[in-house]
């Protein structure tokens, strides 16, 4: 450890799902954590410093940990929350807990507060999270400030103003009333609980005095009753929250959790939000396809002939120009699914496709982390540690990969918008977007359907319980989401500027060279040329190699190349397209991917090369294939286990080739 | 009578939990306790989860299965 970061004070945040403690990390440390209102979300510590550390003398850092509603977890990620609290995950030496409790659940929060107050006095601050200045008065503080024995802080998490706020938190984080650092009680738990700290030594923390191990969850239950008779008692003299907000969200129930309309509304926001990111992004793109391709304008001219302008012109703006123009794409989606989350639509969405995940072997819970799958994988596969039944979690895990993330979006809308013909159907629907839409609904029942397939072989078992909190209907801050939204983007172009940029030097490295002989060339009409110069290239060898595998799919060498390129990661596919088209324009002027794709004609038919049945083959071969290196890896290190890790990877290259085969000869035929 | 059985718009008491105590658990830590007032507001079709307004304040949501072993009076009757 750097002796920076030791003088540095940790802080570790507790509370319960949705009572607002990202955004608190968000507003104490200006950090662009992802802020949403379902359980599930903090599924791993994130660590932040304070923003305004420099201009003071004490350094802290603040950890966000996974919600918990009690000290007995029943999933991974409540076990990570509540192992930091007695030193189990390295942050022994942790100076305060904040502990943020929602005003709209006072009571159940504040029996928590007692429970960790008992288990840590004196390093306990409670804050509570209202939503405006007028609701929690100064007497409300003090009653519970009497009866919790710490100091209790009010603050809209959402409103605050962020640089007083942590002013008067550095007050409090300061005062210590008792000098007490070591741990005064025992977390009891039952045998069961044990089994979600993963990567712990049981039986050393068991000696360790950490843990105390009750018979039943009775034991813990009465306990739970008690301090919550306690607290009601004590709560009985303080003015509570009107019933505004929880009638409003009442009412708005009504409509979304209505048993007729609750699945139509379901899919008509996921319809209007894919559609959306497929209209609302045309405008846009067409703006920063205008600018990679003045990009490439302005250096065209300047740059001498030879290897290295066409370094620069085909292998880096063609191949990463090819990838940046996604760009509002991306930061659409994420615009859209954070207000999505910020509204508190998406616990109502778990609860109405519980009931459909159950046929496919899967509950409610399984719903968050594959919604976060529509963004990553990454994300979705940790989130899966909310899980409590393992061999659910496992099917969850591995089909995970099938929901279509943000990384085939290049791929969708270069092929859709460039091969299939826009269309209104049914008066009010576009065919590009419906196509863009069917891909998203294919993945997403194939993933059911594969969950299923594993809960009946494999993964057999029973459903884990479910009982999921509804929090209060909230009008998303376009702030967050905007902000969100930024720096998701902002990581694109940085994936671009670097995984993508080095890639693209080396496809075109390898699609220029090894050169052919000129003699070869001589006499040649320019168009074979060019054709005869990348083919005889490493990256046409390699094509030729895999040609006859993917003959049956309807591709060909120049497709086959950006399959086995966008195995490292999906965009990839788009750049390596980008630099080998761009290589093999034959005319001068400066033209698009698209173009050149649509311009690629076969030289003997003079019909194109990439037709509506090839394109639909590469489609779903999209659809179902696991190209992406570190979900793979993400898959490794959370089931501890290489065999899970290359069998998702195998079953869904399969499944990848045998749909897209089918699919080039159901689209040939008709 | 259980949870599942209470129609949607009903108000009824919470009495106790039948057998599942990990259920009790969980209802506990959500802030329930026996004689609070519970108030169906919506019921998923084909036997999906049921969601309740607990109290004036919060709402949760709990499968068909376990809401079974809720178990309530109606109002007025206890």
């Amino acid at each position: 450890m750097k002796p920076a970061e030791e003088s540095k004070l940790k802080v570790l945040l507790i509370g319960m799902p949705n009572a607002g403690k990202s955004t608190l990390f968000n507003l104490i440390t200006a950090g662009n954590r992802k802020v949403s209102n379902y359980s599930g979300i903090t599924v791993d510590s994130a660590v932040g410093e304070f923003q305004q550390n420099e201009n003071y003398l004490e350094k802290y850092e603040l950890v966000d940990l996974p919600g918990i509603y009690n000290l007995n977890p029943s999933s991974q990620d409540e076990a990570v929350a509540i192992g930091s609290l007695v030193g189990l995950f390295n942050q022994e030496n942790y100076h305060k807990v904040i502990l943020l409790v929602d005003w709209h659940r006072l009571e159940a929060s504040l029996s928590l507060c007692m429970a960790v107050n008992e288990l840590i006095p004196g390093r306990v601050i409670t804050i509570i999270n209202k939503d405006d200045d007028n609701e929690v008065g100064p007497e409300v503080r003090k009653t519970i400030e009497k009866h919790l024995s710490n100091p209790v802080l009010s603050l809209s998490a959402l409103k605050a103003d962020a640089q007083l706020f942590e002013k008067t938190l550095r007050d409090f984080l300061h005062y210590e009333p008792r000098d007490e650092k070591e741990l005064k009680g025992k977390i009891s738990l039952t045998q069961e609980a044990l089994q979600y700290f993963p990567h712990i030594d049981i039986e050393g923390a068991k000696e360790n005095g950490f843990f105390n191990i009750v018979s039943g969850h009775d034991v813990l239950g009465a306990k739970i009753n008690e301090n919550l008779k306690e607290v009601r008692a004590v709560l009985e003299e303080v003015k509570r929250p009107d019933g505004n907000l929880s009638s409003r969200s009442e009412k708005i129930d009504k409509v979304i959790l209505n048993p007729y309309l609750g699945g139509l509304i379901f899919v008509g926001i996921f319809y209007l939000i894919f559609s959306s990111i497929y209209t609302w992004a045309a405008p846009l793109m067409d703006f920063t396809e205008g600018l990679v391709l003045s990009f490439g304008e302005l250096f065209a001219p300047i740059l001498p002939e030879g290897a290295l302008k066409s370094l620069v012109i085909d292998g880096i703006i063609g191949g990463v120009g090819g990838v940046v123009v996604f760009l509002p794409q991306i930061m659409i989606l994420f615009f859209l699914l954070s207000l999505l989350e910020q509204s508190g639509y998406i616990s109502r969405a778990a609860v109405i496709t519980d009931r459909l995940m159950s046929i496919f072997g899967l509950g409610g819970k399984a719903f968050l982390p594959y919604m976060s799958g529509f963004a990553c994988a990454i994300p979705g596969i940790m989130a899966a540690r909310t899980i409590p039944n393992q061999r659910e979690r496992l099917a969850t895990i591995m089909t995970l990969p099938l929901i279509t993330c943000s990384a085939r979006l290049p791929v969708y809308i270069l092929l859709i918008g460039t091969f299939i013909p826009s269309k209104t159907i049914l008066g009010i629907f576009n065919s590009q977007a419906l196509a863009f839409f069917f891909l998203y609904f294919l993945g997403s029942i194939f993933a059911l359907v594969m969950a299923k397939l594993l809960r009946l072989t494999f993964f057999k078992g029973k459903t884990s319980s479910f009982i999921i909190d509804l929090p209060h209907y909230q009008g998303p801050s376009l702030k967050i989401a905007m902000r969100q939204s930024w720096s998701k983007g902002k990581s694109f172009l940085k994936k671009a500027g670097t995984i993508i940029l080095g890639l693209s030097i080396l496809i075109w490295f390898l699609s220029s060279y090894p050169k052919i002989d000129e003699e070869k060339l001589t006499g040649l009409p320019k168009q074979q040329r060019t054709a005869l110069i990348l083919e005889n290239s490493a990256l046409g060898t390699m094509g030729k190699v895999i040609e006859p595998v993917i003959k049956p799919l309807g591709m060909n060498w120049k497709i086959g190349v950006g399959l086995l390129i966008s195995f490292g990661a999906r965009e990839l596919f788009v750049s390596a397209l980008g630099t080998i088209y761009a290589l093999g324009d034959v005319d001068e002027t400066s033209s698009t991917l698209k173009e050149r794709l649509l311009s690629e004609v076969d030289p003997k038919t003079g019909s194109p090369i990439l037709d509506l049945a090839t394109v639909w083959a590469i489609l779903i071969f999209f659809v179902f294939s696991l190209q992406c290196t570190s979900t793979i890896a993400v898959i490794k290190k959370e089931t501890n286990s290489w065999k899970i890790a290359a069998a998702s990877f195998f079953y869904m290259l399969g499944l990848a080739y045998g749909m897209s085969l089918i699919t080039y000869n159901i689209v040939r035929w008709l | 009578m259980g949870l599942n059985e209470a129609n949607i718009g009903q108000e009824v008491v919470f009495e106790r939990i039948e057998q599942n105590t990990e259920l009790e658990l969980k209802l506990s830590s959500l802030g329930l306790l026996p004689g609070d007032q519970l108030i169906v507001t919506g019921k998923a079709p084909f036997k999906g989860p049921i969601s309740v307004k607990h109290g004036n304040q919060t709402f949760f949501a709990i499968r068909f299965t376990e809401a079974k072993s809720i178990l309530v009076s109606s109002r007025g009757l206890s």
